[in-house]
């Protein structure tokens, strides 16, 4: 049964069109992400989905229950906002227990053990009496996921909760998120423009585009299979190149307008003018390869890999490559890439 | 010259200033209320403490304080939270409308009050047609009439001390106690309210003071009947005259305003962390 169901929903601020007509079914346990650009509209669904926003057309439902005109409070949500948002004049445990006391959940002594629990969860038990100002980024962080989690909501809401921390954090944190929706199973809509993050934490991931559902489907099929330019190079920032397919004596080429070619695998059946998705990770460069030509413009050392910056037909080409792979600026290198990770996609 | 002494002579011209027109008269004051025709005396004090008459006015006085603060308090707080929550261009509109008492001269304010409390003003006149109250009924010459002028005076600078805390407020706090279950009044009363209690104190601070020691409005609105220290001050000064009891009455009401700013100093005075 949907946990969450989200039908058809629109949403203007004044003249802009935030949200146009977005359907969605959340799973009970599931964990789902809304990816996109800042603008999308994906913070914006999720506090309609909080009850922060109202609808302008359309209807949520949480298990089953009608609740696009009930106000936040009589929703059964906990949010996590990019901020925190922990109550400065409470303390940590205070902070936790807020919601149980607002909701009226169990006694006092229930309540203790609970924010108890919630603070073992993410490691601050020790720290249950600070006040949030006295405590880190990261640690604040984790406050407001225990304070998020300790009521046991029908639905976890996180707003790009991961966005500011420091990178190494990020990734702890990721790896406690994935563990608590492991032992808690609460079903959590993540909000994020991070495709890493993503890809990384959800059992299907959302991609928004322009207030429209671009593409939505699991990490893997949406990171192999994009269907959309849009979906391609969001996912792993995959080149796009225009080109045209032509049948060549191997089977399928695409034709570049400078007229190099490169192979396509023998099932493409499009003809005529396409995108060319070529991802950045799937492309080997060699200074004598018999692929297409591309010249070096610069090169961006990334620690482990060398990211290089190409001009294939004009076009800029970004490739990564192992970082003890170096060109010169201006030399001629050939391409090369499996035919079967190359994604064709309708101009 | 190091940045010391060159901090020392910038502050000079105000220091000096301070001890002009602040110290030194204080000082005179003190000195005087303690002075008799033979040397020093507390007769003055002892006179005013021990006559009914005096403990009055001096009991009027905080009482009419406390409740000139309370009901700005009461009106400035929601009326603060609403300008910190609205579009920038109607809370412009909103701070004008709210500043706008201040820019004429508290005695043509008060002129404007006497007119519409008066017996035959709008106010009463208007009570009396909806046979609220008898044919009595007078509103000029009494504590409300007081109370009425000094909130109007007063709701700006409450208002203005709570804007200013109010909108340092992070808003996603009130919406993320929505998030736990709180509705809207609730999340006003358990994150706005504490939150916002610094600029409640300052604003209350200012109004009690001002109110305690003010003179026109009171003076005006009350009528001699109904004296406030101020006015008693004033009397002692001019219709006696008796400068060393006016000036005991002023260390009385200076000290008894310092009293009220104890307690509030330690309560907004820096906490742990």
């Amino acid at each position: 049964m949907a946990n969450v169901r989200l039908s058809s929903i629109k949403k203007s601020f004044g003249k802009t069109d935030v949200l146009h007509g977005i359907s969605l079914d959340v799973a009970s346990g599931e964990f789902i992400s809304l990816l996109g650009a800042s603008g999308c509209g994906k913070t914006t669904l999720l506090r309609i989905v909080a009850g922060l926003e109202s609808v302008t057309a359309g209807g949520v439902e949480i298990e089953g229950v009608d609740v696009t005109r009930l106000p936040p409070e009589k929703r059964d949500i906990a949010m996590m906002f990019q901020s925190y948002a922990l109550l400065p004049h409470l303390s940590v445990s205070e902070n936790v227990r807020f919601p149980l006391r607002m909701r009226g959940i169990g006694s006092r002594e229930e309540q203790a053990e609970k924010v108890a629990a919630a603070l073992e969860t993410v490691q601050l038990d020790h720290l249950a009496d600070r006040r949030p100002r006295q405590l880190s980024g990261g640690q604040q962080q984790r406050v407001a996921l225990a304070r998020a989690i300790v009521s046991r909501p029908k639905v976890l809401l996180l707003d790009e909760p991961l966005s500011n921390l420091d990178a190494r954090l990020r990734e702890d944190m990721q790896v406690e998120l994935i563990e608590i929706h492991q032992r808690l199973g609460l079903t959590t809509i993540f909000v994020t423009h991070d495709q890493e993050e993503a890809l990384s934490l959800s059992d299907r991931i959302v991609l928004l585009n322009g207030g429209k559902i671009e593409q939505e489907g699991t990490p893997a099929e949406i990171y192999s299979q994009p269907e959309t330019g849009f979906a391609s190079n969001f996912i792993g920032s995959a080149n796009l190149l225009p080109a045209e397919i032509i049948d060549g004596e191997t089977g399928p080429v695409a034709k570049f307008s400078d007229g190099q070619t490169l192979q396509l695998a023998l099932e493409v059946s499009a003809r005529g003018p396409v995108t060319i998705a070529l991802r950045q990770e799937d492309l080997s460069l060699d200074a004598n390869g018999d692929g297409p030509k591309a010249k070096v413009r610069t090169r961006v050392f990334l620690g482990a890999r060398n990211r290089y910056v190409l001009g294939l037909a004009g076009e800029p080409l970004r490739a990564l490559t192992a970082n003890d792979v170096e060109f010169s600026a201006g030399q001629s290198v050939g391409l090369s890439i499996d035919p079967q990770r190359i994604r064709v996609l309708p101009r | 010259m190091n940045d010391r002494t060159e901090s020392l002579l910038l502050a000079l011209p105000g220091l000096l200033l301070l001890v002009l027109a602040f110290f030194m008269p204080i000082g005179q004051m003190l000195i005087l209320s303690v002075s008799g025709p033979d040397g020093v005396t507390l007769s003055h004090f002892v006179r005013f403490l021990s006559d009914p008459f005096y403990l009055g006015i001096l009991w009027r006085t905080v009482r009419l304080s406390l409740v000139i603060t309370i009901i700005c308090a009461a009106i400035g707080f929601p009326l603060a939270y609403i300008m910190a929550r609205v579009g920038p261009k109607l809370r412009l509109w909103l701070v004008v409308m709210v500043i706008l008492p201040l820019m004429t001269s508290v005695v043509v304010r008060t002129f404007g009050w006497m007119v519409l409390l008066s017996r035959s003003g709008m106010i009463p006149e208007m009570l009396r047609d909806m046979g609220l109250v008898g044919r009595s009924f007078a509103l000029m010459q009494t504590e409300a009439a007081i109370v009425i002028g000094m909130v109007q005076v007063l709701l700006p600078f409450m208002t203005l001390s709570i804007l200013g805390v109010i909108t340092r407020i992070d808003g996603r706090l009130e919406e993320a106690a929505r998030t736990m279950g709180c509705s809207f009044l609730q999340s006003f009363r358990t994150v706005v309210l504490p939150l916002a209690l610094p600029g409640i104190v300052a604003g209350s601070l200012l109004c009690f003071t001002l109110s305690a020691s003010s003179f026109v409005t009171p003076n005006l609105l009350g009528g001699t009947r109904i004296q406030v220290l101020a006015a008693s001050i004033y009397k002692s000064v001019t219709q006696t005259p008796d400068w060393p009891f006016a000036a005991a009455q002023a260390v009385i009401l200076f000290a008894g305003i310092l009293l009220v700013l104890v307690p509030y100093i330690k309560m907004t005075g820096p906490k742990d962390g």
